[in-house]
């Protein structure tokens, strides 16, 4: 029997409902493990700097909490993603449950599938709550969080970005090498206008179709990038945020396909 | 005794860290106090790609050092990268930070006395943020301060222009324009104050005693400038100054806010006004 065929007997389970379940299996993985350590990190270093700058700063105390804030939600966001992602299909492997996991009626594209969207899930709730704590500042100091939001639900099309590439690694290598990869991608991304300037300095020919390539593959997080906006209340291009968010979602929904192609062309010994 | 073996191991790296401590603190041979920290300060433009996304955090982290840096006043020739800090780096890193603007232009001008690299930080931080009408009004309160009424009453005029600016940055084109002298253009444009949406009770008030004050002044002016162009004409003096009328050399008699007539002095040809005073002597 393989392992897509449902025993007979027993109901065949909806494509999404195994999904679900392996999702919600690894948000409350997740959850036991780091998260409610790295909020609390956070919303003590936020708090901390919030009156550790006020003596420190001249003008606006607010400018710097923002940002503060706005960068701690990406960069907790990003470490949860590459930390918990990258060993997130792995340690299946290495613990060996992924052999008992897909000798039941779960396809492969379904447990990436399901570990994806437990991860996502647990970075949502990740910035959701990280977010509050910089809304409470924020609103304790008589301030609207609102201008906020955009650039917070970006940071999470980013993260979320970042997770499937997390998982794309984990899918043919090992935590170490995923981790350098994931970290990598998101360097690249933060630096692809550089593939431009590079190319006007190259002479025509096979290095500047590689810059060309390159910029157009490699992910532009940058384009994911409203935190100085939010931060100063800046009028945006209509549809900027919208664009924003389909292009990472269309991104990650291509990149997690990757995943499952690679994770079901893999065998384990 | 094992156990005390880590206590000991502890107490001794504590010890040797802290007397090495000490003793590269006594090896430092460069002397406190010269720019040798700013000398790798980067551009801009290569910090805010290092920062990966973060640019704006960068910025704030480079305003916050810079405030320390420069509230240390023991540095020897601490005024020469304070443009290239606080009107390069930072705006590189953030162009939309205004805080950053007006604290460098106050450091060039106040401390450093450099009028104008003040005023290029100022009008750079105009440029980036054209709702920001702070920056052009401090412009024109150090161009004011150094007696450039002329190049006051420009930026005075541009904060004022501003979207969301106040009443006050026109009232201090209106006293600029009073203190170079153009009495009449500062009167219509106390009464432009008078007129706008944006003044308050206090703009209002100041501005009604301004319009009072400075039409005393202006008449008194033109009558003392009749007055000599009377004697210089006729070689005597007027004897009232219905003379002046009739010589052509004013339209009207005037009268003074109140109503009252100008007070003439016929044996010294000096013109006063009993509303004088509303805002002291000058």
């Amino acid at each position: 029997m393989s392992a897509s065929e449902a025993p007979r007997g027993r109901p065949r389970p909806g494509a999404l409902d195994a999904v679900f379940a392996i999702a919600v299996n690894t948000f409350r993985e997740g959850i036991r493990d780091r998260i409610l350590y790295l909020l609390l990190a956070f919303a003590l270093l936020l708090i901390g700097a919030s009156r550790f700058l006020s003596l420190l700063t001249v003008g606006d105390e607010s400018k710097i909490i923002k940002d503060l804030g706005l960068s701690a939600i990406s960069v907790f966001g990003l470490l949860t993603a590459v930390f918990v992602g990258v060993s997130l299909v792995f340690k299946e492997i290495e613990r060996r449950t992924v052999y008992t996991l897909l000798a039941t009626p779960v396809s492969r594209w379904q447990f990436v599938a399901g570990k994806y969207a437990g991860l996502l899930a647990m970075l949502a709730t990740n910035v959701v709550l990280m977010s509050s704590v910089l809304a409470a500042i924020l609103l304790f100091r008589g301030e609207s969080p609102l201008p906020l939001v955009t650039a917070e639900f970006l940071i999470l099309v980013e993260l979320a970005l970042v997770t499937a590439f997390a998982i794309l690694f984990s899918s043919f290598t090992n935590p170490i090498l995923s981790a350098v990869g994931t970290a990598a991608v998101y360097v690249a991304g933060h630096l692809s206008w550089s593939f431009d300037l590079l190319k006007k300095r190259l002479p025509p020919g096979a290095g500047r179709t590689l810059c060309d390539v390159l910029h157009a593959v490699l992910p532009n997080l940058d384009r994911l990038d409203l935190k100085t906006a939010a931060v100063h209340s800046l009028p945006l291009p209509p549809g900027e945020p919208l664009w924003g968010a389909l292009y990472g979602v269309a991104y990650t929904v291509a990149v997690l396909l990757l995943s499952a192609w690679l994770f079901s062309r893999r065998d384990f010994p | 005794m094992r156990r005390l073996a880590p206590i000991a191991l502890l107490a001794v790296a504590v010890t040797l860290a802290a007397v090495s401590r000490d003793r590269l603190a006594a090896l430092e041979t460069t002397p406190r106090g010269g720019n040798e920290d700013l000398l790798y300060l980067p551009n801009g433009r290569y910090l805010r790609a290092a920062s990966l996304g973060h640019a704006s955090l960068a910025a704030d982290l480079v305003y916050l050092w810079a405030i320390q840096y420069y509230s240390d006043y023991d540095r020897t020739d601490r005024y020469r990268f304070v443009e290239h800090v606080f009107g390069s780096v930072i705006p590189e890193l953030d162009p939309h930070y205004v805080d950053p603007y007006w604290l460098g232009a106050m450091i060039l001008t106040v401390e450093a006395g450099d009028l104008e690299a003040g005023l290029r930080v100022l009008d750079k931080g105009f440029e980036n943020n054209p709702t920001a009408w702070v920056l052009p009004y401090l412009a024109g309160f150090e161009c004011y301060r150094a007696r450039q009424y002329e190049r006051a009453a420009a930026y005075f005029d541009r904060s004022s222009r501003a979207p969301n600016a106040p009443a006050l940055p026109l009232r201090m084109k209106a006293g600029t324009v009073a203190k170079k002298g153009d009495l009449r253009e500062s009167i219509r444009l106390w009464e432009e104050v008078l007129r706008d949406p944006r003044a308050d009770a206090a703009s209002l008030a100041i501005a009604e005693r301004q319009v009072r004050d400075l039409m005393v002044r202006a008449d008194l002016a033109d009558l003392g400038a009749a007055v000599e162009a009377f004697r210089s004409r006729e070689r005597h003096l007027p004897r009232s100054i219905e003379d002046l009328v009739r010589a052509g050399l004013l339209r009207r008699v005037p009268q003074d806010p109140n109503g009252q007539p100008f007070v003439y002095d016929a044996e010294t040809g000096r013109v006063t006004s009993r509303a004088g005073g509303v805002l002291g002597a000058r």
